[in-house]
């Protein structure tokens, strides 16, 4: 019975749907986390008679046909890649990108990652690291008896020090930005890799047409909207719900006729 | 008496089809773009059947096609700069490798050349060709004619396209309808682009429940004239058998 299977995977849908919503709701106060939305499409039909096959040998034709869907897919997970708002912070080392782009973050591996999420802080030898210690690209080093570190819009780092009177340029950040965001590689920790889908990183200046510029003292929040999470799971339990009726209305017809027989 | 074996039968068969369609609706009811299906039934008449002693023809039910709803659905607002939505009758050009196809699920983005495409990476057409944006040029405005522009720049066009008779469309699966007859569609200005919206399935779940209730009760009444068909014939040849 087709119609058992067609309930099954729109029940499969809606699963993974959740699963989505859920992700998204908890990362909520996650630094510049990309909400991700679950896109369907129908499945494949089976054509019992075909729309447009002549129905004659006086050339009268079959109006519609008889196609019978075989159900829903996940098509893809999409990451939407809106800008999320910035958020003040007052933390000198904490940046927001505005626009397009993302910071390039050396990993443990030799591989370059990406991320827009910027609370990034000093190590032990003054350079600019991530949350979890690896380091930001061009690396920038805060020399020792730095009072205060000034990053431009357009990602100069400058240091004033005790004694002197013009602050020095440490480094230029960079800013790398693809053709297709939503393919980025998503690795956790707020990092994505570059994919075949994304397209290669083009590193520009902030600031530079079409790249975003550099916000200090905020961090960019996550472009989850909670009431539209909310509406998207109660709408997503609905039609589990109803993907249920069909598989216990199938389930009756075939105990129905299997009573035929007593 | 074996008409009415074959008759209930011949509703029966139609009856799982229907559950099939209202199955698929349903599992699509939130599948951006889809059209609800409904099952067309017609009488058959079997020529050489007749009841007995009268002269009334016996009818089986059969499936005679489906029914496609191309009401529009509800416009959500998602946006996503390239979520677009049709208001109004027409459907985007997507070029996939069996040829050109035609959806109205607008959850376009861009592939790693710049290109708009499907989810599944088909290009959306628009001007006669592929549409390749720079999204370093400035954020992606589509007017409701479809004219795409950046800075204040038009860099391209998405088409919107319509057919006359919406019957030459079949389902192909992935949101995609495929024209089955040699008939073009022609560039229509009566559709509006929104940009930042999705269209929504345009299934009522409500209705859907209603036709599966429908469809579970129709099927036990056919269920039921079948077993009492079978104790009438069980009954009379005990009764007319029996020897005394």
């Amino acid at each position: 019975m087709q119609a058992l299977r067609t309930a099954a995977t729109g029940m499969a849908a809606q699963q993974l749907n959740v699963e989505v919503i859920s992700n998204n709701i908890a990362n909520m106060n996650t630094v510049a986390f990309k909400r991700q939305r679950a896109e369907f499409e129908d499945l494949l039909y089976q054509t019992l008679e075909t729309p447009g096959a002549q129905s004659s040998d006086t050339g009268t034709v079959v109006p519609t046909g008889v196609q019978i869907g075989g159900g829903v897919k996940a098509g893809s997970v999409y990451r939407i890649t809106e800008q999320g708002a910035t958020t003040r912070t007052d933390n000198q080392y904490d940046l927001a990108i505005q626009g397009r782009g993302y910071f390039q973050v050396l990993l443990p591996s030799g591989e370059t990652a990406y991320t827009r999420a910027g609370n990034l802080s000093p190590n032990d030898q003054g350079q600019l690291v991530t949350p979890d210690g690896y380091l930001v690209q061009p690396t920038i080093t805060i020399p020792q008896g730095t009072t205060q570190v000034t990053i431009s819009k357009t990602g100069q780092v400058q240091v004033s020090q005790q004694g002197q009177t013009a602050p020095t340029v440490v480094g230029q950040l960079q800013l790398a930005t693809f053709l297709n965001e939503g393919g980025l590689d998503a690795q956790g920790d707020n990092l994505f890799l570059e994919s075949a889908a994304s397209g290669a990183a083009t590193l520009a200046t902030p600031g530079s047409p079409g790249v975003g510029t550099l916000l200090q003292g905020y961090t960019e929040a996550s472009n989850v909207d909670a009431v539209s999470e909310i509406t998207a799971l109660i709408v997503a339990q609905r039609a589990y719900e109803m993907n249920s009726k069909v598989v216990t209305t199938a389930d009756q017809m075939l105990a129905t006729a299997s009573q035929v027989k007593s | 008496m074996d008409n009415t074996m074959y008759v209930t039968l011949s509703r029966q068969m139609v009856l799982h089809r229907e559950l099939d369609i209202v199955a698929n609706n349903i599992a699509n009811a939130d599948t951006a773009g889809f059209k609800l299906e409904d099952m067309m039934t017609r009488a058959d008449q079997a020529a050489p059947a007749k009841t007995v002693g009268l002269n009334a023809p016996v009818t089986f039910v059969m499936d005679d096609g489906v029914a496609r709803d191309f009401k529009q659905g509800a416009l959500n607002a998602t946006g996503a700069p390239l979520d677009l939505a049709i208001d109004g009758k027409g459907f985007f050009t997507v070029n996939t490798a069996g040829g050109p196809r035609y959806t109205r699920d607008g959850r376009f983005k861009l592939d790693e050349t710049g290109k708009i495409v499907t989810q599944d990476g088909n290009a959306v057409q628009g001007g006669g060709g592929d549409i390749v944006l720079d999204p370093a040029k400035g954020p992606i405005s589509i007017a409701e004619n479809g004219v795409i522009s950046q800075a204040g720049q038009k860099v391209g066009q998405v088409d919107v396209v319509s057919f006359d008779d919406l019957s030459a469309l079949s389902k192909d699966g992935n949101n995609l309808f495929r024209n089955t007859t040699n008939v073009q569609p022609q560039p229509t200005t009566a559709a509006k682009i929104r940009q930042g919206s999705l269209e929504g399935s345009n299934v009522q779940t409500l209705t859907q429940i209603t036709r599966l209730i429908e469809i579970n009760r129709a099927y036990e009444s056919m269920t039921n004239i079948m077993s009492q068909t079978s104790d009438l014939s069980r009954r009379s040849i005990q009764r007319l058998g029996s020897v005394n």
